[in-house]
């Protein structure tokens, strides 16, 4: 079956992101730019897209691995890193991650998981001080959409130029940009603990997951005129489940209001707030 | 009598009028070079768009002093901005002035300003109540901002009350990558094309380009004349400043061959409304 999620035009969706990095970057008033490189396609493509729009020499890569983290992710960072003609700091987050699971001996997958993401979210932002720079994020639309990420943790940056942009979208835009091809080919994976994919932890594959995506907040479809479209009802349901459990991390936390302005609901600035 | 218009299709900063105003002097400067009789620049040129709660901060009359300059640059070149226009009755409104002759000729407060999806301009602002239709010394005229195009009724009517030439500045965010064109571009190339092709108007559409915050403006602004289609036209996402060629006779050899304007009745449809009010 055709994917009905839009096939874009990569070419000019590369140079508006391109052009959306520079001027946020700019209007905020700095030049450069930090990434938290994986070896994944997400970030792979975000470094690609800042090293065309701002020049190598203000793209600062940092990997941060883990004791569990592959040897392929560190292979394909690297391969993503040289191919833009960068080098990278590689900052190992073991020992600290190490130190307080030592705390806590009962610590589970997840909860580790969340500990990683929101330690490497710590390490970025330091870095991005020292850097004097901003931290660029590769979340996707699909896994923000679903709430595949840690709140505070990959979550956590200055903006998101791939954030509409569904996970077989990126793909295509991947191979236009040059994405070294292993790193297109391999199933996506945080890379929290050996063998991890995001499929296998979704219930579902990206094809089949954008398409959902697609119709149920693009096309604004009710998960029965899903269902009619020829995708599995139970999954039509999981993945309306995720989007509404998930929602919490797309907005900021609620403000009991007590005043006459409150920030977010009658506090209203533009990110790009000039005074 | 033909004319040459300078379309500015510029990036305003948000909330920065003093910086606009300069942005707008020199794109008056480079059009006034390139001896242009008409510069319109995009919906809220001097303001920014996404201004939000900046809105109370940078509304002003439409003979506000920071204004001054732009209007007595109007002795040389006619001139259509955008701002945010603090009404006599206090309300904002997303509006344009049009100067010409160093005065003030005509205000249009937007008709329909959007408020759904990612829009939210009546939070802000209220809406206009008037068609811009006004007499100049290029003929008649009209405004339109932005979605006020969309409005085919509006733009209909202002066809039938004689617009030779129809302003129309935007600030309309890019969407619909798919394609050799943006779907928003087509949607744009629609409604020009029906004013210009059907209702034998000029169509003077400036897009503004840049970012303010995750809306992208794309540009791909236009002359669109009613014999020869586009005349001129602006890059995508690209600032630039685009100068056409209008030529009235064009205006009336269309509404010869093609007599929509003579065959307009608008006993018709002032019939059916009352009809429909009766009812």
């Amino acid at each position: 079956m055709t994917s009905v999620v839009p096939v874009l035009n990569d070419s000019m969706v590369a140079g508006y992101l391109e052009r959306f990095i520079t001027e946020e970057l700019h209007s905020s008033g700095f030049t450069e730019a930090s990434i938290a490189v994986s070896g994944g396609l997400d970030s792979a493509v975000v470094l690609k897209l800042a090293c065309d729009a701002l020049g190598t020499a203000h793209v600062h890569p940092v990997f941060l691995p883990y004791k569990a983290s592959s040897e392929e992710s560190r292979r394909d960072a690297g391969a993503i890193v040289s191919a833009c003609g960068l080098a990278w700091t590689e900052l190992d987050i073991t020992a600290m991650a190490d130190a307080y699971v030592a705390l806590e001996p009962g610590i589970d997958r997840l909860r580790t998981g969340n500990l990683l993401a929101r330690l490497r979210m710590a390490v970025i932002f330091d870095q991005s001080k020292k850097e004097h720079s901003l931290v660029i994020g590769t979340s996707n639309k699909s896994e923000l959409l679903v709430g595949y990420s840690t709140w505070y943790g990959d979550m956590a940056c200055a903006m998101m130029p791939i954030g509409d942009l569904y996970k077989t979208q990126v793909r295509s835009l991947a191979a236009f940009m040059g994405v070294p091809q292993q790193i297109i080919e391999k199933p996506p994976s945080a890379d929290l603990w050996t063998g991890q994919t995001d499929e296998a932890e979704i219930g579902v594959t990206y094809d089949t997951l954008d398409q959902v995506l697609f119709l149920l907040v693009d096309q604004r479809l009710s998960p029965e005129e899903v269902a009619q479209q020829g995708f599995e009802a139970g999954v039509v349901r999981a993945v309306e489940r995720k989007i509404v459990s998930s929602q919490f991390k797309r907005v900021l936390p609620p403000i009991a209001k007590t005043s006459q302005r409150t920030v977010a609901t009658d506090f209203l600035y533009p990110r790009d707030w000039c005074t | 009598m033909t004319y040459t218009v300078a379309l500015a299709q510029i990036n305003p900063l948000c909330g920065d009028i003093a910086a606009n105003v300069a942005m707008h002097r020199m794109c008056i400067e480079q059009a006034l070079d390139a001896h242009a009789d008409l510069i319109v620049f995009p919906e809220l040129s001097l303001t920014g768009y996404a201004l939000r709660d900046q809105t109370l901060t940078v509304m002003r009359r439409p003979g506000a002093a920071e204004f001054a300059p732009l209007v007595e640059s109007s002795r040389n070149i006619a001139i259509c901005a955008g701002f945010v226009e603090e009404g006599e009755d206090g309300i904002p409104y997303n509006s344009a002035f049009f100067a010409d002759g160093g005065a003030l000729v005509h205000v249009h407060r937007k008709i329909y300003p959007p408020t759904h999806g990612m829009f939210e301009e009546l939070r802000f602002f209220g809406r206009g109540r008037s068609l811009s239709v006004f007499e100049t010394r290029f003929g008649c005229m009209g405004i339109v901002i932005c979605r006020d195009l969309f409005h085919m009724l509006e733009v209909s009517t202002m066809a039938a009350l004689g617009v030779q030439l129809l302003l129309a500045p935007s600030a309309m965010p890019a969407r619909g990558f798919q394609g050799d064109e943006l779907s928003i571009e087509r949607t744009v190339q629609l409604a020009v094309g029906s004013a210009t092709s059907l209702l034998g108007m000029y169509v003077a559409y400036v897009n503004r380009v840049g970012f303010d915050d995750g809306l992208g403006f794309y540009g791909g602004s236009m002359l669109s004349d009613p014999e020869l289609g586009v005349t001129a036209s602006g890059p995508r996402f690209e600032a630039a400043q685009v100068l056409g060629t209008i030529d009235t006779v064009h205006i009336a050899r269309h509404a010869y061959q093609f007599p929509i304007h003579r065959e307009e009745d608008l006993t018709i449809v002032r019939h059916a409304l009352n009809e429909r009010r009766t009812q």
